[in-house]
Parts: structure tokens; sequence; C-alpha cells
């Protein structure tokens, strides 16, 4: 099992000796900081003028819960660029011979890419409490909806990179990868809205609606942490890194 | 050491390996021959675990590759066509994580990592980017991540590739000084290098197997008789047809020499008639007046003997 932290080190590395991981945080922050001056703005304008028209004024909670979605949002295409370099860039350039070769199991070199790239994103989502943190020091929001909305968004994530590495190894090259795993991520964004058109109401509906990943972290957003939500993350995560394996051990006997 | 047997491969219609079967004795080492296309890097890749082959079994120090992949693995080096590097990892860093790949044990890791950079005199690259490397620099990396476990075996695929002459010769040596230490399969598809590096050679032509032995038994092997090279003073046209009366077979003007000025001839004697021939040869020069120059013996290349077969 010691090639799982050998090759999670390396990639993590990877991605800070290249300007991937550079340009990634730079992205994110920008897009995240645009969004947020933004709802920010329209926050103050709608407290001052909810009162004058009698209506209720906006919780920091409100804000908040808008900011997260964007993240969801954004990690649509961020996921991909990281996941992208995980299998396709290695297969492209020859090196992954060196794992293959290497007297490591499949199931090694899957979760050594795994927490690498988990590694990445995480500092990414860590970046991105600059803007709780300023909700934080101006206002009074609900502590234990930022925790709970992080842990949501952690285990988003942790699906979204299973789901990319899994794409990632079937193709060497990188622009696929990147296309295939922003179209499937976005899927499965959109799944609970088109599911009464696709499924036409019935148990198909109830299927897709649970297949899709906005309904489970609305609830991480609400300040609640279910288990029922997190089981629906943590087996998608695990069985995307199941179809990884299956991918790597079979592409062997190609 | 190595042991393959029955071994075939085929990409959908392509037939890439047919039975091939052929061992490698300890400490030895063996040249894997064979045109572009001929099923080497396929045969590499199965003996290495990269991919699987249809049917046979590879042995790799008394592990099967396919049965217990990891066991095998850990008793291998490889050096694949396309050096397997990270270009963006500094030359030290990359031999590191090759060797913790390797599952050496944690505490040997720094020294194994020094001993092989010493090896491969990459002393001076250390702390150097390997995309910054030249090419001989980088395959000599490539060869450090195959070295750095000290494996029994090594298999190394085209190493000097794309090297200029002098790095080709480097290489050689380096692969020459590691003979006896590990048992090496190597493959190429220039004559001239398994020629000069390898106790063995096997030919590979279209994913079967066509001949294996040493230079010298295969170079015997595929002769039916010696080849003499005869100059004479002059009237080099008369000589040929004065030789043509004993018998010889292929009597020719050698390459490179123009009838009637320069007169070098070319002719073969079987072996079964002796050398008794070749005092007839020189009787019937001085005889015929034409003034012996010289009588030699031409070895034949490996390149006679691949042409021969892979025709």
């Amino acid at each position: 099992m010691g090639g799982i932290f050998a090759i999670g080190r390396r990639d993590f590395k990877a991605y800070f000796s290249s300007p991937r991981a550079p340009a990634i945080f730079w992205f994110f922050l920008l897009f995240m900081g645009f969004f947020f001056n933004n709802f920010v703005h329209m926050f103050m304008q709608m407290t001052t003028q909810a009162p004058m028209m009698g209506g209720q004024a906006p919780t920091l909670e409100q804000l908040l819960k808008a900011l997260f979605n964007n993240v969801h949002f954004i990690f649509l295409l961020i996921v991909p660029a990281v996941t992208m370099t995980s299998f396709s860039e290695e297969k492209h350039s020859k090196s992954f011979r060196l794992l293959q070769t290497a007297p490591c199991t499949a199931l090694e070199i899957v979760l050594g890419k795994f927490i690498a790239s988990v590694g990445v994103m995480a500092l990414v989502l860590a970046a991105s409490f600059v803007y709780p943190l300023f909700t934080i020091l101006n206002g009074n929001p609900d502590k234990v909806m930022i925790l709970s909305s992080y842990i949501g968004l952690f285990l988003l994530m942790s699906s979204q990179l299973a789901f990319g590495l899994w794409v990632s190894s079937m193709t060497s090259n990188q622009f696929l990868a990147f296309l295939f795993t922003m179209f499937g991520l976005f899927l499965l964004l959109i799944l609970n809205w088109m599911a009464p058109n696709l499924g036409g109401g019935g148990i198909t509906e109830t299927i897709l609606k649970y297949m899709a990943s906005s309904d489970h972290l609305d609830s991480f957003f609400k300040g609640t942490i279910s288990v029922g939500h997190a089981t629906y993350f943590i087996v998608f995560t695990g069985m995307f890194l199941f179809f990884t394996n299956v991918t790597l051990d079979s592409q062997r006997w190609r | 050491m190595i042991e393959v047997s029955g071994l075939s491969k085929s990409y959908g219609e392509l037939n890439a390996l047919s039975n091939v079967t052929f061992t490698v004795q300890k400490g030895q080492i063996v040249g894997f021959l064979g045109a572009n296309g001929a099923g080497k890097s396929t045969t590499m890749d199965i003996l290495c675990g990269c991919i699987g082959a249809d049917s046979g079994t590879a042995n790799i120090a008394g592990f099967d590759i396919t049965d217990s992949p990891l066991e095998a693995k850990k008793r291998l080096g490889y050096l694949p066509d396309v050096a397997p590097l990270h270009l963006d990892m500094l030359v030290g860093d990359y031999i590191a994580y090759a060797a913790e790949l390797r599952k050496i044990e944690r505490s040997t890791i720094k020294a194994r990592v020094d001993a092989t950079i010493e090896k491969l005199t990459l002393g001076d690259v250390r702390n150097r980017v390997i995309g910054n490397l030249s090419k001989g620099f980088r395959q000599r990396v490539g060869l450090a991540q195959a070295l750095v476990h000290d494996p029994e075996v090594l298999i190394l695929d085209e190493p000097t590739e794309g090297l200029d002459p002098t790095q080709i010769s480097e290489i050689r040596k380096l692969i020459r000084s590691l003979a006896g230490q590990h048992t090496i399969l190597l493959s190429s598809h220039i004559l001239s290098e398994v020629q000069n590096t390898c106790d063995k050679i096997i030919i590979i032509n279209k994913g079967k197997i066509v001949t294996q032995g040493t230079y010298a038994e295969l170079a015997s092997s595929m002769e039916s008789g010696h080849i003499y090279r005869l100059k004479v003073a002059r009237n080099g046209l008369s000589a040929l047809t004065t030789l043509g009366r004993l018998g010889l077979q292929n009597i020719k003007a050698a390459e490179n020499a123009i009838l009637g000025s320069s007169e070098d001839i070319e002719f073969e004697v079987n072996t079964a008639t002796g050398d008794q021939i070749l005092d007839d040869v020189a009787k019937a020069v001085i005889d015929g007046g034409f003034g012996l120059r010289g009588l030699t013996l031409k070895t034949k290349s490996l390149e006679d003997v691949f042409l021969q077969l892979t025709k």
C-alpha cells in the first residue's frame, strides 16, 4: 500500500510544479470573487430596500447558499481540469509505463491519483473560505451552516473527482477527458430539472432525481448533515473509483 | 531467468505474435533482433505485464507475470522504447520516486538512489529538471529508473534509439558493464548493436522467432560455404573466366570493384569441398599470370544472416 502515498505525493507536487494548479486557483478565486462581489452588492441593496417595501430582509445564510451553489457550478470546470491530467496526460507522454511495470496494484494507482487530486481540490476549497470569512467578520452567519456546507462541498468534490478519474483512465486524449467529464458532471447537476421531462412521473423520475447531485447538496446547505445524503456521495465516489480500477485492469488485456 | 513459452497475441485481425518461445539464462545479455513491427515491443510489453498475451506464459525469475505479477515486477527493470519520464521532475527526485514505486525498503532508498546515480554518472545533473536534459541524458535517467531497485532481470527496448554515435557507444559500454549482475534482454533493429553487446541473439520476424543462438552459431548455420575475396594484379575479367572452370560458386567481381580496372573478385566455396580448392585457385591465378595479391576469408556479417532470414 506504500505505492498509494508515493504516487499521491508525486502527483500532488506535479500540480504545483507546473502552471496547472496556479491557473486553477487563479480561475477559481477570480470567478468566486466576481460573484461574491455581485452578491454582496445585491444583498446590501435588498437589505436597505426590503423594510421600505414591507418585505423580509435577506439573511446571510441565503447569501452564502448562493455562493456555495456557485462553487458547485465552477467545479464543473475545475474538476475536469484536475482529473484530465491524472491518467490521460501520463498515457499520452508514455510515463504511465512506469506505473504499469512497477509492483503496484491497479487499486494503489487509482487511490494514489485520487488522493493527489483530492489534495489539490481540498486546497481550492480551503481558498474559497475567504468569502465566508468575510461574512463572519462583518456579520453573524450560522457557523453550523457554513461547516455543513463545506462538508457537503467536500463530498461533492470527491465524487466529481472519482468520476473524472474514471473518464481520464479511458482515454489518452486530455481534451476528450476534460470534455466528457464536464459533460457528465453537468448532466448530474441538471438531472433534477430534466427529470420531470425525461421520467414522465413515477418511479423513473424519482430515480433520476435521486441520481442528481444538487438535491443531496441542498440538504447540506440548509445546515443539516444527513447520513442519507452523505451516503449518496460516498457510494458515488466508491463506485467510480471501482470503475476506474476495473478500467485499468482491463486495459492490460487489450 | 526469463522463460517464455508459446506466447501469442493478436490485435484484431493482425497477428502480432505467434507461438514465441525462448529462454534467457542468468547473467546473459540476449539481443532481440527484428525489423520495425516484427513484434519486439509487443513481446517486451507482455514480459513486463503491461499488456496480456492471448495464450502462452512468461516467467520472470521464477514468477509468472500473469499469476504473480507483483513478485515478478519486483525483480524486473524495464526501459520501454519511449523512456517513461516525468519531464517536470528533478533527476534525483524522479529516481527516488521510481525506487519508492518498486517498494524498496524505505531506509535503503537513499543509498540505492546514490548508487544508481553514481553508476550511470548522473551526479552532475542530479538537481536538474529532466525536461531540460539532452536525449542521451534522458535515456540514462530512463535506465536509472529501470536499475534503481537492482533487478535480477533488465529489459531494454531499443536503448540506443535516436542517440548520437558517442552516446550510443556510452550506453553500449554501460549495458556491457551490467552483464553478469543482471540478466538482460535487449531489443534492437540495428544489427551491429546486438552483434557487439549480446551473448545470444534471437531473431524475430512477423511475430515468429526465426532463429536463435550465439552470433557464431547463427553465422555458421547460415553459411552454405565460405566467401573468399581474391585480389589479382591484372586482367581481372579473364581471371573470372579461368576461375569459372574450377567449379566455384557465385563468382563475381566484388562490390565496389569496376571490372577490368580494379581486380577484386569474390567467390564462395562450398564447405563440403574443403579448403583444397584454395590451392587450386592460387595455382590457377599464378599459372594464368594474373599476379596473386591477396586471398582472404570474408566473414559474413550479421546483416547478411539477418537479410537472408527475414527475406
